[in-house]
């Protein structure tokens, strides 16, 4: 069985709101430099939950591939000493600045390539944007059945049996393979790659595509394919207001203050 | 629990193990506000800037650039001055390599030693964040909440500092003859956390004395001013002082414990008299209880002498040949003696003092243990410094301030 696991790497998302600078004009977020990137928390998830199954499928080969600067390696190399066997990075300029669209067009093209793929797992969505449809996009692309929030998965034979999380609750669907699986935190925390199998992963290969290795025309990939237009990129203003409620004796004051926050629609 | 397995990481772009970082707890920004070093993990004498022990009384202020830093000198002096950080390296500088221990660091070995229960332990550590998250909301944990939490382990660590010494300072300043004491203030400011008081006393049924809004600071003796070791450092570890350890320039004040090494400088003041600091006079003090009249403040630190390797965790222990090995340092200077006992303290042995044996700093000591029957061992160290203090030195205190009594080791083996 092959497993591939797409995952990105991040600017820290603990990082302080003021390490970003947000240019309204170029509707742009830029990260401070230096600011320690990584590998997105939920895509560490789905790497966790490869090697589960692996550990339940001997044999199975997992594969990490992610799409970004060459620094994007770090990721890969972290999917690696967590327990992957081999990595894929997409790093081509071609590519850079694209929507989840030419995002999940690129990925589709790289799986195509990797040949016969029996899952895909990805996180539910990236700690960054937080749009959480690439993972949809992959399986409409590539024509196969998309599970989301997985909160466990389990393979048996030729199907994928997935509790998802819901609302108010779960509920287990299930899909022939190959499938797209997203996965959910409540999975479990990822293991922390050990010193052993990082030094392992040394030795573990990492391929370099471009868009043309990927039969892509430019045109309809990164910024030049992008389908979805940022209409307005801005901070949040906070206006915080504060009243001071004044009266006699603290009874007075316990009563109007209840009658503001009436007003106010409080309560 | 057995030691966890050792985790890697990519330095340099090489395999290699996972650096040893601060267990931290950080701000709703993700800052780190406190953190706990990883004492376990750590070879060598000097602990890296990312491992060491972090501890804020007040709030974290915001980062001052170092150009646009000043420091003012005033009080009792010839010629009150404000110096930048150019004007104040322009000083003939000074290295020191020293430990900085927070005063309540293992307070809750205080009670184990005493009364037994439940052992600190230095491998599972508390919850930073829980304790951030508190922090923010000023929220105070009730007794039954003190009680269930781990107390402070792991707040301490050792560094090299660079600047100039205070006393250089000073006399370019002039003291006035009846100069007594020199007040250092901070430009952090805040309410104090009392969460962290109540803990220190290991319950919250009584009322502190609560200041409102201040900046941190603390009056010293004159004496321990002038020492030529007490620095007003800029550098730590070889490169500069990073913010959350007081940049620009913060106090080091070599064998007193770490409320005494006031980040974030921005006054000194040269006064006739001890001032009634509230971080000397209602906290960081041994007394008897809260209501004590005589609360003393706490200034150099006992003698200590911990042991790393075995830990309790580590049991059972295979047959055979043991390290046992650990630290010692002294809040008075150089140690001088660590003995050994694997049976309880019946009988001691000198264990062997690793160069480099330095004032300020603490000492690795070990002793090789031939393990061979069967059995269980309570392993216990005790270290002597050169002013021949032999632990323990400081009684219990209700603030359980610098705990430095012998807590042995049991292990079994097998």
């Amino acid at each position: 069985m092959h497993l591939v696991v797409c995952i990105k790497y991040i600017p820290d998302p603990e990082a302080a709101f003021s390490m970003f600078s947000i240019d309204e004009q170029a509707k742009k977020v830029t990260p401070a430099s230096g600011l320690k990137h990584v590998v997105s928390p939920f895509d560490e998830q789905a790497i966790e939950a490869a090697l589960r199954i692996r550990e339940a499928h001997v044999g199975t080969r997992i594969t990490v591939l992610t799409l970004g600067k060459e620094s994007s390696r770090n990721a890969l190399k972290h999917g690696l000493a967590m327990g992957a066997d081999d990595g894929v990075l997409l790093a081509d300029a071609a590519l850079d600045d694209g929507d989840a669209y030419t995002t999940a067009v690129s990925l589709s093209a790289a799986l195509k390539k990797l040949g016969a793929v029996d899952m895909v797992l990805t996180g539910r969505q990236a700690a960054d944007g937080d749009a959480g449809i690439v993972g949809a996009g992959i399986g409409e692309l590539l024509n196969m059945p998309v599970l989301t929030f997985a909160k466990s998965i389990a393979i048996n034979s030729n199907t994928v049996r997935v509790e998802r999380v819901l609302d108010d609750g779960t509920e287990i669907v299930e899909a022939d393979l190959p499938a797209v699986v997203t996965v959910s935190n409540e999975i479990g925390a990822p293991r922390a790659p050990s010193l052993r199998e990082t030094m392992r992963a040394a030795r573990k290969p990492i391929v370099s595509w471009t868009a043309s290795d990927l039969g892509l025309n430019a045109e309809n990939v990164g910024a030049a394919g992008s389908r979805a237009v940022r209409e307005r990129l801005l901070a949040p203003s906070k206006v915080i207001q504060c009243e001071f409620i004044d009266a006699a004796t603290p009874e007075q004051q316990g009563v109007r203050l209840a009658q503001r926050l009436r007003e106010a629609k409080v309560l | 629990m057995p030691r966890p397995e050792i985790e890697g990481d990519w330095v340099m772009g090489w395999p290699d193990r996972k650096r040893s970082v601060i267990s931290a707890g950080k701000d709703s920004q993700g800052r780190v506000i406190n953190g706990r070093c990883p004492v376990t993990q750590l070879e060598g004498l000097l602990t890296p800037t990312d491992a060491y022990y972090v501890v804020n009384q007040l709030e974290v202020p915001e980062p001052m650039h170092p150009d646009d830093w000043v420091l003012q000198i005033g009080g009792l002096v010839d010629k009150p001055i404000e110096l930048s950080l150019k004007d104040l390296q322009k000083f003939p500088g000074r290295t020191v390599r020293a430990v900085t221990e927070c005063a309540g660091n293992d307070a809750g070995f205080f009670d184990y030693v005493q009364k037994g229960g439940k052992k600190p332990s230095r491998i599972n550590q508390q919850d930073m964040n829980a304790r951030a998250a508190m922090r923010e909301k000023n929220a105070v944990p009730s007794t039954e909440e003190i009680s269930n939490e781990s107390t402070t382990t792991c707040a301490v660590s050792a560094g090299e500092f660079t600047g100039v010494p205070l006393a250089e300072v000073l006399k370019k300043v002039g003291i006035k003859n009846n100069a007594v004491s020199v007040r250092f203030q901070g430009f952090d400011r805040g309410q104090p956390d009392l969460a962290v008081q109540y803990r220190s006393v290991g319950r919250s049924d009584f009322k502190l004395v609560d200041p409102g809004v201040i900046n941190y600071e603390k009056g010293m003796p004159m004496a321990k001013a002038m020492h030529p070791d007490t620095l007003l450092a800029w550098s730590m570890n070889g490169e500069w002082l990073t913010h959350i350890h007081g940049a620009p320039v913060r106090l080091v004040t070599p064998g007193w414990s770490g409320n005494w090494w006031v980040k974030w400088l921005e006054q000194i003041e040269v006064l006739d008299h001890l001032p009634q600091c509230y971080y000397q006079h209602h906290y960081f003090t041994y007394g008897n209880g809260p209501d004590d009249p005589a609360k003393e403040m706490i200034t150099a630190m006992g003698v200590r002498c911990i042991i790393l390797n075995p830990l309790d965790e580590d049991s059972p222990l295979e047959r055979g040949s043991h390290k046992i090995q650990g630290r010692a340092w002294s809040g008075m200077g150089m140690i001088k003696r660590v003995e050994v006992s694997v049976d309880g303290g019946k009988t001691w042995a000198d264990a062997h003092l690793e160069e480099p044996v330095e004032r300020w700093l603490w000492v690795r000591w070990s002793l090789l243990w031939d393990a061979d029957k069967p059995g269980t061992y309570k392993i216990m160290a005790r270290a002597t410094d050169e002013t021949g203090r032999v632990q323990p030195q400081i009684p219990w205190n209700y603030q359980r301030k610098h705990f430095d009594g012998i807590v042995p080791t049991e292990v079994t083996v097998g």
